[in-house]
């Protein structure tokens, strides 16, 4: 069985990424690789990772997102991660999980408002 | 829906993961419960999987529909014949790891489910089982 793609879309200058509803290890792991070579190739400000369809966030998932957002603050840009459902959220408390500094918001057009209305990248 | 009361499922890879998520999800939808239950008890079983594949490398997932005196439940058992846990208490403290994980799969999973036991013995292997009864 071959796993889902990542697509990394840019949308002005910020990077989008749709997570598919059950991700397995290699496409999260395909999801940290390509969103920072995006972020080289395009010279984005940031990532946006919506997880609006995603129906289990486990520790593996957790630690890439927390690792992804670390090496993009590392190139100088912002991660938001967005839409999180209550079932998810209530699940990722009780497991203990965190997302790191990845900043979070109900939906990518609040993660699109936040990312323009940053400071531009130097 | 003909749900049969019990199966079972080799662990040995990435894609087993996700197949034992999906295979808890059908069963505890079906079993009627609530999307935050069906949530908690797929993720523990993400976690749990997980353990066999990264500790053992090769393991089963049985499960089976429970009719106890307050209702049904689900009971999930994940065996493996890895190194064994040396020190179990020691490995339901959360943030204690051995691996480059964060400590949460054994301490988290028994948060989310009902009830967890463990019974390992070193060089022999590792029995988790886990259960979640269906809210009224």
């Amino acid at each position: 069985m071959s796993h889902e793609n990542i697509t990394v879309v840019k949308v002005r200058d910020v990077l989008l990424v749709t997570m598919p509803p059950d991700p397995d290890d290699t496409t999260i792991s395909a999801l940290q690789t390509e969103a920072i070579e995006a972020m080289e190739r395009h010279r984005a400000r940031g990532l946006v990772l919506d997880i609006s369809a995603v129906e289990t966030l486990d520790s593996f998932f957790a630690r890439t997102v927390a690792e992804t957002t670390r090496m993009i603050a590392l190139m100088g840009g912002q991660t938001i991660v967005a839409g999180m459902h209550p079932s998810v959220a209530i699940t990722a408390v009780q497991l203990g999980l965190t997302l790191g500094s990845a900043q979070t918001v109900l939906s990518v057009d609040r993660a699109l408002d936040r990312l323009a209305a940053a400071p531009p990248r130097r | 829906m003909a749900l049969p009361s019990l199966g079972e499922m080799s662990i040995g890879s990435e894609m087993d993961i996700v197949t034992a998520r999906k295979a808890v999800r059908e069963v505890a939808t079906a079993l009627g419960f609530g999307l935050t239950d069906v949530t908690r008890a797929v993720t523990a079983a993400s976690e749990l999987a997980r353990n066999i594949y990264t500790f053992a490398g090769q393991g089963v997932m049985h499960w089976r529909i429970l009719n106890g005196p307050s209702g049904a439940g689900l009971e999930l058992t994940f065996e493996d014949h890895g190194p064994g846990i040396p020190d179990v208490e020691l490995a339901l403290q959360p943030g204690y790891t051995t691996s480059k994980g964060m400590g949460m799969g054994l301490p988290g999973s028994q948060r989310l489910m009902d009830e967890l036991e463990i019974h390992s013995v070193v060089g022999q292997g590792t029995t988790v089982v886990v259960r979640k009864w269906r809210k009224k």
